[in-house]
């Protein structure tokens, strides 16, 4: 007996001996690579597939359209040489640059970006984002191409020779250049794509670069990739980097261990851990673009239909406790509808800068509205059920304020309702609600993406609210006459935007923000809210 | 025995179809679809739906998705990692999976067995105690902690292990995920260990063969322990699909890509073949453990062997 457990004590010592011998950990940085973590796998890296964030930011990382993003934002050529745009907004003709060259030394063409929007539209690959084409960007015949009554060819979109790309739309778009760092609009190699059929986008020898970097391990819904420094770059001087490697960790404790162990450089935190690191100066917060909200179903309910009792719960909730308390992750209070950081006007100034500031936590207000309510409804007794998704803050959130309304509107009881995210989305989209909370990302660099889903009818419109005026100043600024005056479109939309919250069509929150660890040895990490989260092409190590 | 091995069969494979039918149908009442459909309205959803074949009915979807994987055809993702084919999904994450889970089973079990028969032989004595509070504290804290608490001492701390796991190195990759997960196998063997070698210690045939002069670990292999494994062997069968078939929260925290985060993902997000894939690989490995184990049955116990063979002429 004493024999065999002697044995067995030796051989499990033997056995963590080998295994920890070998497994020192490594960091094999020949250079200056970064480590990178995101929080989901890339779920394709076809531009006409890909749909979320991750992907996009590396399908840009090796890939780039007629424009970039820059760091304030703005965009800026990348592959365009040259654009003109004809009187009426209506045509853009782009000249292509003559040194971009796709990583097999094809160059690139205007081809390759008829090709690639014809495939966004066309209704046999059923692109999920052929919304960018027929709905924002406003291609000639995208419409009617995706619903296939015409042709694929007859898309707006037309190589004039090599090297020139002529863009017909069918109304004038104000922000179209800003569309172009999307990736649904980046060009494809046609017969490199057609030789790898479905095996396109799918390892480093299915996709082809013509970006700062090259791809350089992958697999589908791998954990860990990594791409090289592109030689061949048009651009390739300003790149710093030798290299990126992407993590993927969806443990924000593990992520952060991994960070203070050195093997990270960039993480993303929970609220929680903001606790813990607030202090240290390699903590930062960026905007992450949602705009949470709470929407009311104003066709079911007077209650809810009436203004003064809308604006009553909107004044009942305090927005910085929620910030600071709840979510505290740098995350904003929001008492708008178009968030901070989403677009810069024609005068250079971003949208909210120049926007009145509307209500927000009153107590006093909401006694008041709610006072005036309570005669207008000839009521006293209100049950409102607050939709909430499964997600932890999200329901802490809609506690907190299931509390404060109960608390500031005497006579308002509130009941929690919990449901998967899907379910959530299904209610809400067929008027199966009371009270919801939630949230919309931006679509594209401009307030039409949050006001443009206030007119009445539209499927975005969850409140069920209608209002001609309002319907009136959105029809001007998307297809009227102030689609190609930017100032006095500027000033419609801030218009509109002043409609919304005097009328307390939504209900806002806040706007989120990511907290985030950043190596202080990490310099010109660009970050945004919009369409690439973050791009590398001037971030350096020292 | 071959016919009723043939029998079995039979019934499992009738068993996989009716799950994967239920399956169909439970996933078409899950609310909403694979797409985004906050951004999509509702004839972008069903042009997508066409292209998939989702709009078709039921029943024909069913068997056609049959008949495809009869020939091997899975389908593709439809959001993990869009239009992959699944079986290119399942090339890397499925041996991941299966072998961390299979170093935790083997740890599982050999820990467990061991404990449990240190706590029978020395019944009554410190060792005792010493094994029944390690039992109740692998079956009492869960795995989410011990992974956590394993990657904090062992990965970060010490750095005698990755934190996370990486493919180039896969064995010592899968050290700590392991230990994590057979906690709860070694707490459960070593009770049930514990309490049916006791039971067995105490019975006649064992004073028998203690007075014959059988003693020691002759006496425990021969003699105590076949009679111990029925109940136990019982037991770690659910336990090895358990921990074969992927812990999500393991995979979580050290990042390890298997499929058991692959199937949570999945159902968060509609996937529909992903998780059809994934629960009929579950349960044919469930069912194909089961009937291992019922044949194992036979082989530890030459009772049950003989009453399945029937009276022969």
């Amino acid at each position: 007996m004493r024999n065999m457990a002697n044995k067995l004590v030796a051989l499990v010592l033997c056995l963590t001996l080998v295994l920890t011998v070998g497994s020192f950990a490594t960091a094999e940085s020949s250079g200056k690579v970064l480590k990178v973590q995101i929080e989901t796998e890339v779920q394709s890296l076809d531009p006409q597939v890909a749909t979320d964030g991750t992907s996009f930011e590396v399908i840009a990382d090796f890939t780039d359209g007629l424009y970039q993003i820059d760091a304030s934002g703005a965009a800026v050529p990348a592959l365009a040489a040259d654009t003109q745009v004809s009187e009426d907004g209506l045509t853009y003709t782009f000249k292509i640059r003559d040194d971009a060259y796709w990583s097999n030394g094809d160059p690139v063409t205007a081809d390759d970006f008829v090709y690639g929007w014809q495939r966004a539209c066309d209704p046999a690959f059923a692109s999920e984002y052929a919304y960018m084409l027929t709905d924002i960007g406003l291609v000639k015949n995208s419409v009617a191409v995706n619903k296939g009554e015409m042709p694929v060819d007859q898309l707006g979109v037309k190589a004039i020779d090599d090297k020139t790309l002529e863009v017909q739309l069918e109304s004038p778009v104000s922000f179209f250049a800003s569309l172009m760092y999307f990736p649904t609009f980046y060009p494809v190699n046609r017969a490199f794509c057609e030789k790898c059929g479905d095996k396109f986008g799918t390892s480093p020898d299915t996709v082809l670069s013509n970006g700062a970097f090259i791809l350089t391990s992958y697999e589908p819904a791998a954990t860990s990739f990594t791409l090289e420094k592109n030689p061949k770059y048009f651009d390739a001087a300003r790149v710093q980097l030798d290299g990126l490697n992407y993590q993927v960790i969806k443990d924000s404790q593990t992520a952060l261990l991994s960070y203070q162990n050195g093997d990270l450089d960039v993480v993303t935190l929970s609220g929680d851990q903001v606790d813990l690191v607030q202090d240290d100066p390699e903590f930062t917060t960026m905007n992450a673009g949602y705009l949470w909200y709470i929407t009311v179903n104003q066709a079911d309910y007077p209650e809810l239909a009436n203004v003064n009792f809308r604006k009553a719960l909107a004044a009942a909730y305090d927005r910085d406790a929620i910030c600071a308390s709840i979510i505290k992750d740098g995350s904003v209070p929001a008492t708008f509808a178009v968030p901070e950081q989403l677009a810069t006007g024609p005068d250079g100034k971003d949208f909210r800068e120049t926007a009145p500031t509307y209500e927000g936590f009153d107590k006093d207000s909401a006694a008041k509205f709610y006072a005036a309510a309570c005669e207008e409804l000839g009521k006293k007794e209100f049950s409102i059920t607050l939709l909430v998704e499964d997600d932890q803050i999200a329901q802490n959130i809609a506690a907190f304020i299931q509390q404060e309304w109960q608390n500031t509107l005497p006579g308002v009881t509130v009941e929690l309702k919990v449901e998967t995210k899907k379910q959530r989305i299904q209610d809400i989209q067929n008027g199966d609600y009371d009270a919801c909370l939630t949230r919309w990302g931006p679509d594209y660099a401009d307030p039409m993406t949050y006001l443009g889903m206030w007119i009445t009818g539209n499927s975005n419109n969850y409140g069920l609210w209608s209002n001609t005026d309002y319907d009136t100043i959105i029809k001007r600024c998307v297809s009227g006459d102030l689609a190609m005056d930017p100032a006095g479109r500027w000033d419609a939309l801030h218009q509109a935007e002043k409609i919304i919250m005097d009328n307390m069509v939504i209900l806002p929150v806040y706007q989120k923000c990511n907290a985030m660890m950043v190596k202080s040895t990490v310099k010109n990490l660009e970050c945004h809210s919009i369409a690439l989260n973050r791009v590398y092409k001037d971030t350096t190590i020292e | 025995m071959r016919r009723y091995i043939i029998k079995r069969l039979l019934i499992s494979i009738g068993t996989i179809f009716v799950v994967i039918l239920l399956l169909f149908i439970l996933l078409q009442l899950m609310p909403g679809s694979p797409f985004n459909d906050e951004k999509l309205n509702v004839d972008q959803r069903a042009a997508l739906y066409e292209k998939y074949g989702l709009d078709q009915p039921l029943i024909i979807q069913f068997f056609k998705y049959v008949g495809n994987m009869l020939r091997g055809d899975f389908g593709v993702s439809y959001t993990i990692s869009k239009n992959t084919p699944i079986t290119q999904l399942l090339q890397t994450r499925l041996p991941i999976s299966l072998s961390i889970g299979g170093e935790a089973v083997l740890l599982g079990a050999v820990i467990g067995l061991i404990l449990g028969i240190v706590a029978a032989i020395w019944h009554g004595t410190v060792w005792d105690t010493i094994a029944t509070i390690v039992s109740v504290i692998g079956v009492s804290v869960p795995s989410y902690v011990f992974a956590l608490a394993l990657a904090y001492v062992f990965g970060y701390q010490l750095n005698w292990f990755p934190l996370l796991y990486d493919m180039k190195i896969p064995l010592q990759s899968s050290v700590l995920p392991s230990i994590a997960l057979c906690m709860f196998t070694i707490a459960s063997i070593a009770r049930f260990t514990r309490s049916e070698m006791l039971e067995v210690l105490g019975s006649d045939y064992i004073l028998l063969a203690e007075s014959k002069g059988v003693y020691g670990p002759k006496l425990i292999v021969r003699h105590v322990l076949r009679n111990a494994l029925i109940p136990i062997v019982t037991v770690l069968a659910p336990l090895i699909v358990g921990l074969m078939t992927g812990s999500l929260v393991v995979e979580k925290i050290f990042s390890i890509p298997g499929i058991g985060s692959l199937l949570v993902t999945a159902i968060q997000s509609n996937d529909y073949n992903v998780v059809i894939v994934l629960s009929f690989i579950y349960s044919a490995m469930y069912i194909g453990i089961m009937l291992v184990v019922d044949i194992l049955y036979g082989v530890i116990d030459p009772r049950i062997r003989l009453s399945k063979e029937g009276p022969h002429d």
